[in-house]
């Protein structure tokens, strides 16, 4: 391996505001693999032969053998594309991965899911430490026309890479995709074979639907032919313009009742921003950050209190007479206290677009590709979208991405993604729950898998040697019934002797499924945990955090077997003193795994007088006084009932609707967890106090209570 | 923890390296012509003058009996580092670096050879990029050698630090200013390698005790595979005696 | 350095060769050593040179910071000189050993600068009144045999040559602050004019003459030595040919030993020294353009001290 060796320098402003000069050194390589099957120069090993030695080509345009690049905004443009399986055979250079990864995160996360998928054959090539496909920057060149010439640059090697390695002159060509009309031009010029992603796509054959996930293509800002709307401001005139004070900056909540209408909430103002008219809000959809121009004074008033929906049918592309909806020419009465600042949206800072899901409404002519989609969440704006399936999708729940609200157009344009299944169906409902609530959902992955232990793991007896076996306590767990995840189990005694006052001394234990035993940082399934960050409960259908294996059997303490926890461990006397509290990791077997009311019965059968039964009433009477200690100490006791589905046994159908009882083994069961997270809270703040994380409640400003005393009010009324 | 980001998903550095690689090496012995011994050595971005007076009569107060006194000093030069530094040297941190290159060095030098004699090893880094300690060790081992002071075995300091790719650990060899700002481990082992014995070992930030062998042993080898790349250069320059090339442009 | 001594024969033998513009290495009075200069080769800096004259070694470099300019000057940026004296020159300046030294050339560079017509300071302001650039010039002397003074106008003029000022654009906003704007393009940026700046020229005297560079030998035969420092030939760094001769004012002037000096003597040796400094500034003006020329053409990797 031979390195040479470059250095790129450039200037930065400190956070103090100082500018200064930057120079990291860059190596170019010659061992980066070209990935292509068709080459024989390259020392491939077999696994990372990623492009097929004979891809067949399914596009019209290009009817012989080829590899495809894509330069960056056909990624960030057409992922939906991308992610059909329709496209093989691609190579992702390191220049385009890098833009992507900064302009958007997220559409990273899914260029890597492709790339890591191996059926996909993507291949990404490390083109900026590559010895014959790096360049420099030149004077008075753009950091875009840079990285245009960096792709062509790769695609001309690659082309007279594959050509040199083959025997019999027949290899893979390369044809570039991208849509900037320029970089065409002067790759036609370079002899690079291009085109642009709508003419590949639309000429790709066998591949239903992969046309109706084109993103439709954006039209430029300061064209202004047939505009509704008035131009937003370029990124600089906002900067300049929130700078010196004439802009605000805000995130835009759109009403929920009133479509023309809508709030923005920004520094410097106590009331919101209050957004009206087709105009005032200028194509900002809910959720993006905006720039906003505040009206004067005297152009201030109240918001509407009228609702107002979007019109049923497509009224083409005309904004309708909207003075008449929104009755704006009521007289302001200045001392009218509900009255807001008003402004209007002068330009979109940054999208917060995704994929919304919601119902197809049919065009009214037959055959039409042009349909509206209404999203299932009210505070989005339908969308347009073109689509030669609509017979089959009006019946579904379809899942539609946003791709630009072009100035001519009355609604956003977007596309296809995918049908989430019939109208009314369960699954299909439960779908979109999950997708608008943003829950991740999807299947555990191979390499999450892989990081489990095998189905019939034991606990290993050097891993017992290692812990506090307490596996001869009395330990029970008590959860709601039909609990599958049993993540916490007590365990209480009497001890000999008196404490010093006199009393009565109890040991009491929790114990907590030990998780980390089996989910290591950094693994793949840590960073999945983390992502899920909790289990979502549906009504017939649990979405768990952590694979089923772990949640409900290695790490739910079933009663009876032997599973790993953590504890905590206290030495309480009978007014529920602490006396001394002790941590460590154990070995025990659950005695027993109880339901709250069996827990309840134990407690209550004075008949019964075994192991199980009398550590439930020592806890169940200390639970009482740490209750009340909490209590008298200021705690705050929030009641919201839970509900409980009643689930028919054979169709899994939800039948009934209960709330739970709450029986005193609930706040029983509540009372230890909280201790026990007190106490490890307190031992955290002191061994780690740099960097223990301690959660508190501030006291709610009186803004927070505005709505509900205005309501109170007329209550009174 | 250390950011994902140290290693792509190609298995390569922020700059183009992979894990076990040595950024380029350059150096040159003898550059100037009135201390006993001196040497120029670039270690990527991070480049460092040593310069070495002595063994002379050390000064009365200093004076030991049986063995030589090793008088260090580390100084960076104010324009070394992207924001302009105030002063050279005397602050906390480069007094902690004059220590520890005296640390690194006494290990190497045969001090009982010259008893009452002091060796006086200036240091002086020009530009700093990640590793300015190691760099200025290596470069006063070089400046050591040609002023011919008897040394044990090479001293060779190298730093390494831990990635994370696909949720397995990587041990990365010789740590670059952006991967040390990146908020890692960065582990400087200043070790004499044909032997094995470590002169001076220091971490910074925090390393779980599992993998504190992997990283170790990554330093290690940087270690030794610095002392090939010096070895040679040694030689070399030994071989050609001091001779004098005149391409700069000459008023 | 270790004394040199000489007999008084031998010391003789040097003042009246002076006397008749001869030295004893053959050089006239006028004539300087050979040195090497290389620019740009720190690259955490804006600009720097490395010098080497005989056996003193030089390493400048420019760095650039915002800052705020002086209430009485608004539209004018900064300049300060700052020498470090690296311990690997001597061990006597380990520690604060060469601060002495170090202050006392810092101090000359600074009053040589001082003057508009020695360096312009107008061309490093961003926004009159609110902000400018300052430059720090940080002079590292790595090796010391002899004329440090000439030595570092030098390399600092060289330094400064090669600095480049990244262009930024502020915007004045409602606050009365100033916001920078910075380019993303690393080849905006503008050159500093450093025609007009000065070099200092040693003058030892030797019996009644003055010599310019000299030797150690030399060294030990005088008394006393004038320091002036000269404004720059712009002539010498512009294409344009019509540019008037302007130039060779004296900017600051001091003295070094034990020695005095006539005024007649004075006169004469400001006199040389103004002509030194012109032969001085037109020779470095001919390697700089050549250098950057060549640089221009292709990419130069620096030797730095690797030569």
């Amino acid at each position: 391996m031979t390195k040479m060796w470059t250095t790129k320098s450039f200037l930065t402003k400190t956070k103090r505001g100082n500018i200064i000069k930057i120079v990291r050194e860059h190596y170019l390589r010659d061992d980066l693999l070209c990935g292509s099957g068709a080459c024989n120069v390259c020392p491939h090993k077999d696994d990372e032969l990623v492009l097929e030695e004979k891809p067949e080509s399914i596009c019209t345009l290009f009817d012989y053998p080829h590899y495809l690049i894509l330069d960056t905004n056909v990624v960030l443009h057409q992922i939906d594309v991308l992610e059909e399986d329709a496209l093989k055979n691609v190579i992702i250079l390191q220049t385009v991965l890098e833009e992507v990864k900064h302009q958007n995160t997220a559409m990273y996360q899914r260029l890597l899911e492709i790339i890591n998928n191996k059926k996909r054959r993507f291949y990404s090539f490390v083109n900026e430490h590559h010895k014959d496909t790096y360049i420099e920057r030149e004077p008075g060149e753009k950091q875009n026309d840079r990285n245009d010439r960096a792709i062509r640059k790769a695609c001309a090697w690659y082309e007279t890479h594959l050509s040199i390695c083959s025997v019999d002159g027949k290899f893979p060509k390369i044809v570039l995709l991208t849509d900037d009309e320029n970089n065409r031009k002067i790759a036609v010029e370079e002899g690079i074979v291009c085109c642009t992603a709508k003419d590949y796509v639309e000429n790709v054959t066998g591949a239903i639907g992969l046309i109706d996930k084109l993103s439709k293509n954006v039209i430029p800002e300061t064209c202004s032919r047939d505009a509704l709307y008035p131009a937003h401001l370029t990124p600089s005139q906002i900067h300049e313009g929130i700078r010196n004070g004439k802009l605000y900056q805000g995130t835009y909540r759109a009403s929920r009742d009133n479509f023309l209408e809508g709030t923005a909430v920004v520094n410097g103002f106590e009331k919101p921003i209050l957004l009206q008219g087709h105009i005032g809000i200028n194509r900002a959809v809910d959720g993006d950050t905006i720039a906003v121009e505040i009206f004067p004074e005297e152009e201030w008033r109240r918001p509407s209190d009228i609702v107002l929906e979007d019109k049923a049918d497509d009224p083409g592309d005309q904004l309708e007479e909207e003075a008449v909806l929104l009755k704006v020419a009521e007289p302001v009465d200045k001392s009218d206290e509900e009255v807001t600042p008003t402004g209007k949206v002068v330009g979109i800072i940054r999208r917060k677009w995704r994929q919304y899901c919601g119902i197809l409404m049919r065009s009214k002519f037959p055959g039409a590709v042009r349909h509206l989609f209404t999203p299932a969440e009210k505070t989005i704006p339908r969308v347009r979208i073109e689509t030669r399936q609509s017979d089959v999708l009006a019946m579904q729940r379809i899942l539609v991405a946003l791709d630009s609200w072009p100035r001519n157009s009355r609604y956003p344009l977007g596309h296809f993604v995918r049908a989430l299944g019939p109208i009314g169906n369960k699954d299909a409902e439960n779908e979109v729950i999950l997708l608008e609530h943003d829950v991740p959902h999807a299947r555990f992955s191979e390499a999450v898998l892989a990081c489990l232990p095998p189905n019939d793991w034991t606990i290993p007896e050097e891993e017992i040697k290692k812990r506090v076996d307490l596996r001869s306590e009395c330990i029970c767990s008590v959860d709601p019934p039909g609990c599958t995840d049993i993540d916490d189990a007590l365990h209480a005694k009497a001890l000999p002797g008196k404490t010093g006052d006199g009393l009565k001394r109890y040991e009491v234990g929790v114990h907590i499924a030990d998780v980390t035993h089996f989910v290591r940082p950094n693994t793949a399934l840590d960073k999945e945990a983390a992502s899920r960050s909790t289990t979502v409960y549906l009504v017939g259908r649990r979405i768990d955090m952590v694979p089923d294996l772990l949640s409900s059997n290695l790490c739910s303490l079933r009663g009876g077997e032997e599973r790993l926890a953590f504890s905590c461990v206290w030495e309480i006397d009978e007014n529920a003193n602490i006396i001394h509290t002790k941590f460590h990791k154990s070995v025990i077997k659950s005695a027993a795994a109880m339901t709250y009311e069996e827990a309840q019965i134990a407690i209550d059968d004075k008949s019964r007088n075994d192991k199980v039964a009398s550590s439930l009433r020592i806890l169940n009477a200390l639970a009482k006084k740490l209750n009340r200690k909490r209590l008298d100490n200021g705690a705050l006791s929030l009641s919201s009932p839970e509900i409980r589905f009643q689930m028919d046994s054979e169709t899994h159908e939800p039948v009934e609707v209960a709330a739970k009882k709450i029986l005193e083994t609930n706040s029983m069961v509540e009372e230890f967890m909280l201790l026990a997270n007190i106490s490890v809270a307190e031992k955290l703040a002191a061994e780690f106090p740099q960097c223990a994380m301690l959660r508190r409640h501030p006291a709610p400003p009186p803004a927070n209570f505005s709505t509900f005393l205005k309501a109170a009010k007329q209550q009174v009324r | 923890m250390p950011g994902p980001d140290l290693l792509s998903s190609q298995g390569l550095r922020l700059d183009g390296r992979r894990p076990n690689e040595l950024r380029r090496i350059q150096c040159k012995l003898g550059v100037f012509t009135q201390p006993d011994g001196s040497a120029y050595l670039e270690q990527g971005n991070t480049k460092v003058l040593a310069a070495v007076y002595g063994p002379h009569q050390a000064a009365k107060s200093k004076s030991l009996q049986d063995s030589v006194v090793v008088n260090c000093q580390y100084s960076m030069a104010t324009f070394s580092t992207g924001e302009r530094k105030n002063r050279p040297r005397g602050d906390r941190k480069s007094q902690e670096m004059s220590m520890h290159l005296r640390q690194a060095l006494m290990a190497a030098i045969k001090t009982e050879l010259y008893p009452r004699s002091q060796i006086d090893i200036y240091v002086e880094v020009l530009q700093a990029d990640g590793g300015a300690y190691c760099t200025s060790v290596n470069a006063a081992t070089l400046a050591l050698i040609d002023a011919g002071i008897p040394i044990k075995a090479y001293v060779i300091a190298c730093t390494a630090s831990l990635a994370w790719k696909d949720g397995e650990p990587e041990p990365l060899v010789d740590v670059s200013h952006v991967e040390e700002a990146a908020g890692g481990v960065v582990l400087t082992v200043a070790s004499m390698p044909s032997t094995g014995a470590i002169g001076l070992i220091e971490m910074s930030h925090r390393l779980h005790m599992d993998y504190f062998d992997t990283v170790l042993s990554r330093a290690m080898q940087g270690c030794k595979d610095i002392e090939v790349i010096l070895d040679k250069v040694v030689r070399e320059h030994l071989a050609e005696g001091w001779t004098k090339s005149d391409d700069a442009i000459t008023i | 350095m270790a004394g040199l001594l000489l007999s008084q024969s031998e010391k003789l033998f040097i003042v009246h060769g002076v006397q008749d513009d001869y030295r004893s290495d053959g050089r006239s009075n006028l004539d300087y050593r050979p040195m090497e200069l290389e620019t740009d080769l720190v690259d955490t800096a804006t600009g720097s040179a490395r010098l080497r004259l005989a056996n003193t070694d030089l390493l400048v470099a420019v760095k650039t910071e915002i800052d705020v300019p002086s209430p009485d000057k608004p539209d004018l940026g900064k300049i300060e000189f700052n020498v470090d004296c690296s311990a690997n020159a001597t061990p006597q300046f380990e520690g604060r050993g060469g601060d002495q030294l170090a202050v006392g050339i810092a101090n000359l560079m600074q009053a040589a600068y001082q003057s508009s017509q020695a360096f312009n300071l107008k061309q490093l302001c961003i926004f009159e009144g609110k902000q400018c650039w300052k430059l720090f010039v940080d002079i590292l002397i790595l090796e010391c045999g002899g004329n440090l003074c000439d030595a570092v106008s030098l390399a600092v003029k060289a330094a400064l040559f090669n600095t480049r000022i990244p262009c930024v654009k502020a915007i004045l906003m409602d606050g009365g602050d100033v916001d920078l704007q910075l380019s993303d393009d690393p080849f905006d940026n503008k050159l500093l004019d450093v025609g007009t700046a000065p070099l200092l020229v040693t003058l030892c005297k030797i019996g009644d003459k003055c010599v310019v560079d000299p030797s150690a030998e030399e060294e030990s035969c005088s008394v006393v030595s004038l320091i002036v420092g000269i404004t720059g030939t712009p002539s010498c760094y512009s294409d344009q040919e019509n540019l008037a001769e302007v130039g060779g004012k004296f900017s600051t002037i001091d003295m070094n030993g034990p020695g005095s000096v006539a005024p007649k003597t004075l006169k004469d040796a400001i006199n040389q020294g103004i002509v030194a400094a012109k032969l001085l500034d037109k020779a470095l003006a001919k390697a700089l353009i050549n250098e950057r020329k060549e640089n221009i053409r292709t990419k130069k990797s620096s030797y730095g001290f690797l030569k």
